[in-house]
């Protein structure tokens, strides 16, 4: 069963799910993603985060609980669902086929695949035309899928450590590539660990860790709510999060009481979130 | 790639074999073990691919998220494994078979006063004779047992299939001889299921099961097992978490 709705989202109703019965990775996860935002989900090594985006896919089913994505029931993987949705994996699958070979196959796949955006992007991360796909680099063959994908021009965009595998031009390229193509009838969600990647690009944050969702966020309310900043001695008052010794004394994170104006730390925001998930969460309200 | 390149690795290595062991033993056992090694064997493997996504992360979420049906997918794969495999083999096969005999018949001097038995003694594979349905059976078995093994087992699916079916055949063949044993004490045969072979003084006396009985199990196995494998196989795809 599924249901049509004009509201693009990704809603997820008391997630349960384990790959084991009695050992669950997720327990009653509640969450509701919604259109025109780039979200960026961090946690640690083996917190879930792949596991979240296979159960958005249908790739893997809840335990319990209820996703809905885009108006449709996941698990069932009918390709009116699958139309709307690109999901690239960590590590990608490229067959023995040319690059327009591959655009020939699988493009008429995606109603909405736009040929001139494909080569387009290409163009932009650099990925020339050298034979057989499954001869190129790691980093060449992710930055295909990435044309792929993006060309596919899908409702959602699900990347699981996209950066990966590319240098640091390509990571520059990635991340202006993403920015240009988002439009606010998208939702982009990147599960990464490589917090840094994901500078200036995110507009909403999700930390996952041991089965918990610790922080749904905008960018603007995060920076509304901590503070982030270098100080010669870590105050005693108020809720400090994270501190780290810097060569200015420390950079910490403290809750904003003072509405001051700061430049989030995203690498910071997760140690203090995961340190501190219980006083991050009385801060968010969660 | 593979799709052509494994039948046409198949198709090769028939012929050689025909050739070897038409050498070696004759037509007929040249005929007959090419047509099992083909047809049982080619699909078997080919069975393995069709749905082989699921060795890696990237290639088993690429295929499960193509926007296909799941009744595509499974189709796609039956139709290889199932359908075009099996035409483009017997063509061949006929093509070689054919060839072969024609070759011999046409080496025999008409005038040798055995030419009449020689010539009658090779005949083409007569692919509607008793041994031909048995591995039509038999291919139906195996290959729907590896479409579905490809699915459940995600790496090196054909070794754990093969062992998979080894242990179906001796839970099968050796409860049988379990069975007999208990019962009759010394026996002499009890494979597959529908007999028992027991020894009585210097002769061997064989019980049979009940026709009706054994009509029964001759369709189970040789019907609805293999159908079982196939429509498993497309429930399994549309089930398959990975």
């Amino acid at each position: 069963m599924y249901y049509l709705t004009n509201t693009l989202m990704i809603e997820i109703q008391n997630l349960s799910f384990g790959y084991k019965r009695k050992k669950l990775l997720y327990r009653n996860l509640t969450l509701s993603l919604n259109v025109g935002s780039i979200y960026g989900l961090l946690g640690k090594n083996g917190a879930g985060k792949s596991t979240l985006l296979k159960n958005f896919m249908g790739l893997l089913f809840p335990t319990t609980g209820n996703i809905a994505v885009n108006g449709f029931v996941p698990r069932k993987r009918w390709p009116a669902f699958l139309e709307t949705i690109y999901f690239i994996p960590e590590e990608v699958y490229v067959p023995a086929l040319t690059i327009d070979g591959y655009k020939n196959l699988f493009a008429p796949f995606y109603p909405k695949f736009s040929e001139e955006q494909f080569y387009s992007y290409l163009d932009q991360l650099d990925v020339k035309d050298k034979g057989k796909l499954n001869s190129l680099s790691f980093g060449q063959q992710k930055k295909f899928i990435i044309a792929f994908a993006l060309a596919c021009n899908t409702r959602v965009l699900l990347l699981d450590e996209p950066t990966n595998g590319l240098d640091i031009p390509s990571k520059i390229k990635f991340r202006k590539l993403i920015s240009g193509v988002f439009t606010d009838d998208k939702i982009i969600f990147i599960s990464t660990h490589q917090i840094r990647d994901l500078d200036n690009l995110i507009d909403r944050v999700i930390i996952v860790d041991n089965g918990e969702l610790l922080l749904n966020a905008s960018i603007p309310e995060i920076a509304d709510k901590l503070c982030f900043k270098s100080v010669s001695d870590i105050p005693s008052t108020g809720k400090v999060l994270y501190a780290e010794d810097s060569l200015k004394g420390h950079a910490i994170v403290i809750e904003n009481t003072e509405h001051e104006d700061s430049k989030i730390n995203l690498e910071h925001l997760f140690n203090a979130v995961t340190e501190n998930p219980v006083v991050a969460k009385s801060i968010f309200n969660h | 790639m593979q799709m052509i390149g494994f039948p046409g690795l198949v198709l090769t290595v028939v012929l050689i074999l025909y050739v070897i062991i038409k050498a070696l033993s004759g037509f007929d056992m040249a005929q007959r073990i090419t047509f099992f090694v083909g047809l049982v064997g080619g699909s078997f493997f080919l069975g393995s691919f069709v749905f082989g996504y699921f060795s890696s992360n990237a290639s088993g979420s690429s295929f499960l998220t193509l926007p296909a049906s799941h009744f595509e997918k499974w189709l796609c794969g039956i139709l290889i494994a199932g359908v075009f495999y099996p035409i483009v083999f017997l063509v061949f096969y006929c093509g070689i078979d054919t060839g072969f005999v024609a070759l011999y018949h046409n080496g025999l001097d008409p005038s040798s006063p055995f030419y009449k038995q020689a010539y009658e003694s090779v005949y083409t594979f007569d692919l509607s004779g008793v041994i031909a349905v048995n591995v039509y059976i038999l291919f139906f078995i195996y290959t729907g047992a590896m479409l579905l093994g490809s699915l459940y087992f995600n790496k090196v699916s054909v070794i754990k299939t093969a062992i998979a079916l080894c242990i179906i055949c001796l839970v099968i063949f050796g409860a049988n001889w379990l069975f007999a044993s208990l019962l009759f004490g010394n026996i002499d045969d009890a494979a597959p299921f529908n007999h028992v072979a027991v020894p009585l003084g210097n002769d061997v006396g064989s019980i049979e099961l009940p026709a009706g009985i054994a009509k029964i199990c001759k369709y189970a196995f040789f019907y609805v097992m293999p159908a079982a494998f196939w429509l498993l196989s497309f429930t399994r795809l549309r089930e398959k978490e990975f």
